[in-house]
């Protein structure tokens, strides 16, 4: 009957109750006393049990409480130090919700899905602090300090933080990557210092930190190792520029060695690389192995051999020096060291009493000590130069103005005019130049206190007597002309007596080489009166020799007036005809001369003619003689007679041969041979032949031949 | 007159009479000479030895040349032409031309015998032939004038004639002239003789002129040709002006001398126009000249040429001298004259 249990309870305790009060008790017969015990005592007892569960009851909520607000707790930890806005503030202002189970309900899905972002971001930062630590312990070095965990602040793990966290990181990871790119730039002057220096860089790399030979694995990053990287880059460069200062030391060596010794060009290409470099800078030598000690060993073997070769040499390079000096010396004019001190110098370098280093190092210091003398009479010197070189001019014009043909017309006589006039000139001013060298030269002395000489004589003494010499032949050519004077009246004692003027002759001096004759003069010109390049002889007019005759008198005054002396030692006509040759003159033969048999006549037709027209043929004695005409023969000579030349007259007394230059003059007549010819053998040309000498002489031969044969 | 050391070895035994000229041999020092005295007489340059006289009573003998070491070929004023055997002492007479012959050469290229002479007429021989001037001759050849005289080189043939006429030949066809010229001098041609590069030749004429001249007619060569004076004299102003009768040239520098009658030699240098060297004076005119085969000797026949007609002169003399380099070798231009 009883649906509720309580109801049920109530029941079978109203029941029990009554049960006991009216059965039990009644039928007992308990007393009331008894009665109102037990009653109080059940009463007491159900109180108790009542007690006990409300007590149960209200401890079980307030561990529900503590639930609740552990959890929320624990949910405002997490989200301050995730660095969230709590979430419990909507779960206060929703507090009808329910009762407090249904409320922890609801809270613990939040805690945990806040727990487990919690754990998430808790790795984030595991994660990156511990990239942190990897690098930091790249950093510092490893095996110096391996921190056991990474330490995380679980209070803050907020969004900030862990970007924080990142930059530290990416700052971390930036100085790593810098510190791996200097290591590799030092790496790299280290292999090249290494190559160049023939080391194992291997060996040098493994001495700084034995990571750093490893090429996969991690190389020490640390301070230290870049610090102890660079020094050993510091050592090596210093090695390098100490072996290289080595190398060019051996180098300038070297090269001094060959310049003193003339080593041949193919010799020293073995070397070429290592003096190539003599004045490189040091990053400039990145050859491998060009600075390696076996290489300057190597360099060092040569140098020391050529050292030995030198010392061999020593006594030719003593000459060669010594030869420098004599020629720097004979360049300037000084006196050389003396041949004999020279020579005990060299002896005593072959008995090795004297140090030839020594010798030479003096021969040096003499070498530098006469080039800065040098320098000092260089000055002097140039006007000694100019000054010889004025005298060699003056000598030149004094033998040119004794040659009397110097006015003849001939290749470059224009140029020899040119240089005559120069060298009057230069002579002219030779007695200021003395004068200004002399004053210079006393000027220099007295600075010096030496003697200026040259090529061991005193300048001074040297200009001295050249002023002496000066006033000497200025004494000579004023005997010459008084002497000329004389000579001018023996000749006009000797026109009076035979009517004619000598013409001026060449000076017989004998030691002169045959002039170009030079010329181009108007007078000269003149004198030849117009004759082209093929002159014939002709019999002069007298008329005409004398005009020639003033005309080159005219000249030769004309040479005076110039005051250019001129010897005239050989006019004394018995000094002229020293000449050997008998030959006659020889007048060239033309297309037009006349030879044959057939016009022997020609020239006896024009014989007379020539001697009032001046018209010439040179037949009239070139021509063999064919014809036995003696009485013909005898006018030629007479016409010979009168065409020779007026000093031909003066030599017919002393001496009966005639030089050949005496006959000169008849045949640079002044006609023309052309004009000659149109004139007056035009009509005849067709009929000339023209035969060769070997013609004609056969034609005589065989004529003077044939007497004998008939 | 005593002569000076500097004109050279004079040979003994000269030859009488003019002598017309002189070839030294082209394999050893002898010297083969033709003179007027109807003689040819080979010496030893060398030893200055005569190792022959050839007379042959015939006329003068106006040239000669060598065939070769032992057999030469003359040219006579008789009309013949000879070939003396050196060895035997014999002549024969190769052939005849109507007047006296003037000059004779003989080709190596052509192996021919080349005679010039005043019948107007150069004319080729065949040495070898049987002797008989019907089987040697083999070919006769007009020429305008009288041939004075001859040059060779290589197949070339100059021939210089009277009248300032020159022909030149192609030895391979004789038939034409290869080219007729007139000389560039005015006046009588005396010599002509070939470059010994064969470019052209020398020729030089009695009015103391020489002329160079080339055998390429392009333009750009006939600009090179040139003449110049030499052989001349000035006196007071005066030039007396002489023949130039003899040209050899230098068989290694190809310079030349030339001989005048006014007894110089001269040594030229025909490429930089310059004169190297001028040897002192002879006794009378230069008859001939030739240089020996290595150009290390010169032969100078010194002998009175008759430009003058019949006349006492100087007595005819050979005389050889050692050439120096410094005498024949070319210089290269410089300053014409030294500055003054």
């Amino acid at each position: 009957m009883a649906k509720d249990p309580i109801l049920q309870v109530e029941t079978t305790c109203g029941s029990l109750l009554y049960e006991l009060q009216v059965i039990i008790w009644d039928e007992v017969g308990e007393t009331e006393t008894d009665r109102d015990k037990m009653l109080l005592e059940l009463e007491r007892e159900c109180l108790e049990v009542y007690r006990r569960k409300v007590d149960q009851a209200n401890r079980c909520r307030a561990q529900l409480r503590q639930a609740i607000a552990d959890a929320e707790a624990e949910l405002a930890a997490i989200c301050s130090a995730m660095g969230e806005r709590p979430v419990h503030n909507t779960r206060q202002s929703d507090q009808s919700l329910g009762s407090l189970k249904q409320e922890l309900g609801t809270i613990l899905p939040e805690l945990e899905e806040m727990q487990k972002r919690k754990t998430e971001r808790r790795n984030q930062f595991l994660f990156v602090l511990e990239e942190i630590e990897n690098i930091t312990n790249d950093i510092k070095g490893q095996g110096e300090l391996v921190l056991p965990k990474p330490p995380i602040d679980e209070t803050d793990l907020s969004l900030r933080k862990l970007e924080e966290l990142h930059c530290h990181l990416q700052a971390l990871e930036k100085e790593k990557s810098d510190r791996v790119e200097t290591i590799r730039k030092h790496l790299c002057t280290l292999y090249s210092h290494c190559s160049v220096l023939g080391m194992d860089f291997n060996e040098v790399v493994s001495q700084v930190n034995p990571t750093l030979t490893d090429p996969e694995g991690p190389r020490s990053l640390s301070d230290h190792t870049i610090d102890t990287l660079d020094a050993a880059v510091q050592k090596l460069r210093e090695v390098k520029i100490q072996r290289m200062q080595k190398l060019q030391d051996l180098a300038t060596t070297m090269l001094e060695l060959w310049n003193l010794m003339d080593t041949p060009i193919e010799e020293q290409q073995e070397y070429q690389h290592i003096t190539c470099n003599i004045a490189a800078s040091e990053h400039e030598i990145t050859q491998a192995n060009s600075l390696s000690q076996d290489f300057i060993k190597y360099v060092e073997a040569e140098v020391v051999r050529l050292g030995e070769v030198k010392a061999s040499k020593m006594k030719e390079l003593v000459m060669k020096k010594r030869s420098e000096l004599e020629e720097i010396c004979r360049k300037t004019h000084m006196l050389p060291v003396s041949d004999s001190a020279m020579d005990q110098t060299i002896v005593a370098i072959e008995s090795g009493i004297v140090d030839a280093t020594l010798v030479l190092e003096h021969l040096e210091q003499h070498i530098s000590k006469v080039k800065e003398e040098a320098l000092s009479r260089k000055e002097i010197l140039e006007k000694v130069e100019k000054w010889l070189s004025a005298c060699d001019e003056e000598s030149w014009l004094e033998e040119y103005n004794r040659d009397d043909n110097r006015y003849n017309a001939g290749r470059g006589a224009h140029l020899t005019l040119k240089r005559a006039e120069k060298a009057r000139n230069l002579v002219n001013k030779l007695p200021v130049m003395v004068e200004a060298l002399a004053s210079k030269t006393i000027v220099w002395e007295q600075e010096k206190g030496i003697e200026f000489l040259y090529d061991g004589i005193r300048l001074l003494s040297m200009l001295e007597e050249y002023n002496l010499l000066r006033q000497e032949r200025e004494e000579e050519h004023r005997r010459q002309r008084d002497h000329k004077k004389l000579q001018g009246q023996l000749i006009a004692e000797q026109e009076a007596l035979y009517g004619s003027k000598p013409s001026p002759s060449k000076p017989l001096g004998g030691k002169k080489a045959p002039r170009m004759s030079t010329g181009g003069a108007a007078t000269s010109r003149r004198l030849s009166l117009g004759a082209g390049m093929h002159q014939t002889p002709k019999p002069n007019k007298k008329a005409d020799q004398r005009q020639a005759e003033g005309a080159l008198s005219t000249g030769r005054r004309g040479l005076d007036v110039a005051g250019l002396p001129s010897r005239k030692q050989s006019m004394d006509p018995c000094e002229q005809l020293q000449s050997p040759l008998t030959r006659k003159p020889f007048s060239p033969i033309s297309t037009t001369v006349v030879a044959s048999k057939a016009n022997i006549a020609t020239p006896q037709q024009l014989v007379p003619s020539s001697k009032s027209n001046a018209v010439n043929e040179i037949s009239s004695f070139a021509t063999p003689v064919k014809n036995n005409n003696i009485i013909k023969n005898l006018e030629e000579e007479k016409i010979m007679m009168m065409m020779q030349t007026p000093k031909n007259v003066a030599a017919m007394i002393p001496i009966p041969s005639t030089p050949a230059t005496i006959s000169v003059p008849m045949q640079t007549a002044p006609t023309p041979l052309n004009n000659n010819n149109n004139a007056r053998f035009l009509p005849e040309k067709a009929e000339v032949i023209e035969y060769s000498f070997e013609e004609r002489r056969l034609a005589f031969m065989l004529q003077s031949e044939s007497p004998i044969h008939v | 007159m005593t002569l000076l050391p500097s004109v050279g070895r004079e040979l003994s035994n000269p030859p009488s009479d003019g002598i017309s000229n002189l070839r030294f041999s082209n394999s050893s020092d002898h010297l083969l000479v033709s003179s007027w005295d109807k003689s040819v007489r080979l010496y030893d340059a060398n030893a200055d030895s005569m190792r022959g006289e050839f007379k042959h009573g015939g006329g003068a003998v106006l040239d000669c040349c060598f065939h070769d070491e032992s057999s030469g070929f003359s040219a006579c004023a008789d009309h013949k032409v000879r070939r003396i055997d050196f060895n035997a002492g014999k002549e024969d007479i190769l052939g005849m031309h109507d007047e006296p012959v003037r000059c004779v050469e003989y080709s190596y290229a052509a192996g021919q015998v080349i005679t010039g002479s005043w019948d107007r007429t150069i004319k080729c021989w065949d040495p070898r032939a049987a002797s008989g001037p019907e089987r040697s001759q083999i070919g006769t050849y007009k020429q305008p004038e009288r041939v004075n005289s001859l040059s060779l080189v290589g197949n070339h043939l100059v021939v210089a004639t009277a009248g300032r006429h020159v022909n030149i030949y192609d030895l391979r066809n004789m038939a034409q002239p290869e080219q007729r010229r007139e000389s560039s001098l005015k006046y009588q041609t005396r010599c002509v003789r070939c470059y010994p590069n064969g470019t052209g030749y020398a020729l030089s004429s009695v009015e103391g002129r020489v002329s160079m001249e080339f055998f390429d007619l392009s333009e750009a060569a006939q600009a090179k040709k040139y003449a110049f004076k030499c052989h001349r004299k000035s006196e007071d102003g005066r030039d007396i002006v002489y023949p130039v009768n003899a040209i050899a040239f230098h068989p290694i520098y190809g310079t030349f001398a030339t001989g005048g009658c006014d007894g110089f030699v001269n040594v030229w240098d025909g490429n930089n126009k310059k004169r190297l060297y001028q040897y002192s004076k002879y006794p009378t005119s230069i008859a001939a000249l030739s240089f020996s085969r290595d150009g290390g000797l010169l032969a100078i026949a010194s002998s009175y040429t008759f430009e003058e007609g019949d006349k006492p002169h100087e007595p005819d003399a050979i005389f050889v001298r050692n050439v120096n380099e410094i005498e024949v070798k070319p210089k290269p231009k410089v300053y014409p004259n030294p500055p003054a």
